[in-house]
């Protein structure tokens, strides 16, 4: 027992004479409260009235002018989502974007996984200078990235931006932010610096640490990284319009232009697939006792 | 088993001087404890011994040898740190398995050590199950477990029971220490906790400001602290003025006692005083009243303010004290059986 805690015992002392603490009323709502629940429940509207509008219109086929609430219940039907998800471009589209996203996710695991684990353990203290430096591509613009590495690779590489998945390198930079972020938190969450202190101690390499103790306990992050990448390059949209590729977004796009109402429900439809199964990812690690730690899931 | 040197040791993070010219000699099977508030060196101690962080002058030596260019991963120490440091995708059998594996030990010899070793740390029920499914506790007698298996040199403890409720402290506590005297291995067990490092090493080495201020028994840093800090910062302690006289002795509360160190005609030093060699006489005339009596089970703690001396803390026998109250009149004396008074002051 020191004096400290000795001196402690008599209460109030040095207390500084502040005002008392604000009672957080345990009846009725309180101000603060209600400001949060109005402000999130007008965010909610704000995200969803569209959405209900673009469901309406996709899946009802009455005209919008024509629209009396005795006819809410007349015309729903799935068939221009049919007629979208059998179309034979779009199913090719759908088929580009799923390998871009596998090609996308792989190249920036490779890319990152061992920079972020290597930062952690070995140099921690480029930590704050790498998570700056990953946010750069955000930075730039995409007009400004493609026609830069157009007008270098075309004069150079031709064949490179001559195939779609010259959109691959596009799609890992962009993604970057969200995948080392996502990769860090999960090196925290482990405590990576101790795990690797420890094994060290007991007389492991650095290949050891990685592959028998740091890797298989980065699954949970390793997988959030690849939903967050998977749900961007199936939303990505610039940067393969300025490079005049077909991926499942542009194709959407021509789509609708012919077919307004089911390419409004593909959309949708698409958008609901992209967030379903993020959910389960994440579910499913949850019940495996792995804790997601990323912005966003 | 392994006697461990640190000589001359200087280790400065910019501006700041983590360990300024430590030197800690260490007996082959010997339990050290590092003891001190956070960001006094001892963590950093520890760490340079594991070779994680490299001293700016100085030397490690095991058993003679000097260390400096050895990694961690070749030095066989033991180590567990205070956030358990488990690898969660194994089992309790397995993260003990680990360093053995990195031995290229045999299957049967593995399978021999891990059944001793979770016998050892009575971790049967747990030995299949992994780190999220333990409590902290256990996690850490896993963690102990591991660090022993591969027969380390030294073990190497930094705060290991700090994220553990009390009562798990004491018991891992006393099983550190039973585990340790019986493979005989050489430790360091850091510790801010000055009730763990009294009741478990051989000697305490009191750390403040990167360097060592007394490194000594238990016993001994109790009731002869080299200086104001280590009497401050163990236990409590009053510090009251002591005149000299010229025969040598001091004059300090109504007695006349030999110090640690002679005294001299009209020089007064600061004396160290427990408050468990502290009496209170309900007297009208002492020269102190009562600020607050604590009950403290077997003890009570009476705070006294003192004309002469100040506040001065009394511990004294419940039974005894029973009849003290706030505000009533009392003279403070040293107790009858003191026979010698410790001086910490700058002296002279």
């Amino acid at each position: 027992m020191s004096m400290e805690s000795v001196t402690a015992l008599a209460p109030g002392h040095g207390d500084p004479a502040g005002p008392p603490p604000i009672d957080r009323g345990r009846r009725g709502v309180r101000p603060s409260s209600f400001i949060r629940w109005a402000f999130l429940i007008m965010v909610a509207l704000y995200f969803v009235v569209p959405m209900l509008a673009m469901a309406r219109f996709a899946f009802q086929n009455v005209p919008t002018a024509l629209l009396t609430p005795e006819k809410i219940f007349t015309g729903w039907s799935m068939s221009g989502l049919w007629a979208a998800l059998t179309d034979p471009q779009i199913l090719n589209a759908a088929k580009t974007s799923v390998l871009l996203v596998v090609f996308a996710i792989i190249l920036n695991l490779v890319l990152l996984v061992p920079l972020a684990i290597v930062t952690e353990v070995r140099s921690p203290q480029l930590r704050p200078f790498l998570t700056a430096f990953t946010l750069l591509p955000w930075v730039i613009p995409p007009i400004a990235l493609v026609v830069g590495v157009a007008a270098t690779f075309r004069a150079t590489v031709p064949w490179f931006l001559a195939s779609v998945f010259s959109l691959v390198p596009f799609y890992a930079l962009w993604a970057m932010p969200f995948t080392y972020r996502a990769l860090d938190a999960g090196l925290q969450a482990i405590s990576a610096r101790t795990l690797y202190e420890a094994a060290r101690s007991m007389g492991a390499s650095l290949g050891t640490i990685i592959f028998r103790v740091l890797l298989p306990n980065m699954r949970a992050s390793m997988i959030a990284a690849s939903g967050l990448t998977a749900a961007m390059v199936l939303g990505e949209f610039a940067f393969a319009s300025l490079l005049l590729k077909t991926t499942l977004p542009t194709q959407m796009v021509t789509y609708e232009r012919s077919d307004p109402r089911g390419g409004l429900a593909l959309a949708l439809f698409v958008m609901l697939l992209t967030a379903l199964s993020l959910g389960l990812v994440v579910r499913s690690l949850r019940r495996r006792g792995l804790n997601v730690q990323t912005t966003g899931l | 088993m392994a006697n461990v040197d640190m000589i001359g040791i200087r280790k400065a993070f910019g501006a700041s001087v983590a360990l300024d010219d430590f030197t800690l000699n260490i007996a082959s099977g010997e339990l050290v404890c590092l003891l001190g508030p956070s960001g006094c060196g001892k963590t950093t101690a520890l760490r340079i011994l594991a070779g994680f962080e490299k001293a700016d002058r100085g030397e490690v030596r095991v058993e003679g040898r000097d260390l400096a260019n050895e990694p961690p991963e070749k030095r066989l120490f033991g180590m567990v740190f205070q956030d358990y440091s488990l690898f969660p995708n194994m089992t309790a059998r397995q993260n003990i398995d680990f360093g053995l594996k990195v031995q290229k030990k045999s299957a049967t010899e593995r399978t021999s050590i891990i059944d001793r070793m979770i016998e050892v740390t009575a971790l049967q029920e747990h030995a299949d199950k992994f780190p999220h499914q333990m409590s902290g506790g256990q996690k850490q007698r896993v963690a102990l477990a591991r660090a022993i298996a591969t027969s380390p040199r030294v073990l190497l403890l930094d705060e290991p029971l700090s994220a553990l409720d009390a009562k798990v402290r004491e018991t891992l506590r006393d099983e550190i220490r039973r585990l340790q005297l019986e493979i005989g291995v050489t430790t360091v067990f850091v510790t801010h906790d000055q009730h763990e490092a009294l009741a478990i090493a051989d000697r305490v080495g009191v750390m403040s400001n990167g360097r060592l201020e007394q490194l000594a028994p238990p016993r001994e840093l109790y009731e002869n602290p080299a200086n104001a800090f280590v009497a401050g910062f163990i236990g409590t302690v009053n510090r009251l003025a002591a005149i000299g006289r010229s025969d040598g002795r001091w004059d300090i509360l109504g007695r006349t006692v030999p110090g640690n160190r002679p005294a001299h005609e009209f020089i007064t030093d600061v004396a160290a005083i427990r408050p468990e060699q502290l009496a209170i006489d309900p007297v009208t005339d002492g020269g102190a009243s009562v600020v607050s009596v604590s009950f403290l089970g077997p003890i009570t703690r009476v705070i006294i303010e003192d004309v002469q001396y100040g506040r001065v803390f009394a511990d004294i026998i419940s039974a005894d004290a029973s009849g003290l109250a706030p505000g009533q009149s009392v003279r403070v004396r040293l107790r009858d059986d003191v026979g010698e008074i410790v001086l910490i002051g700058e002296g002279e």
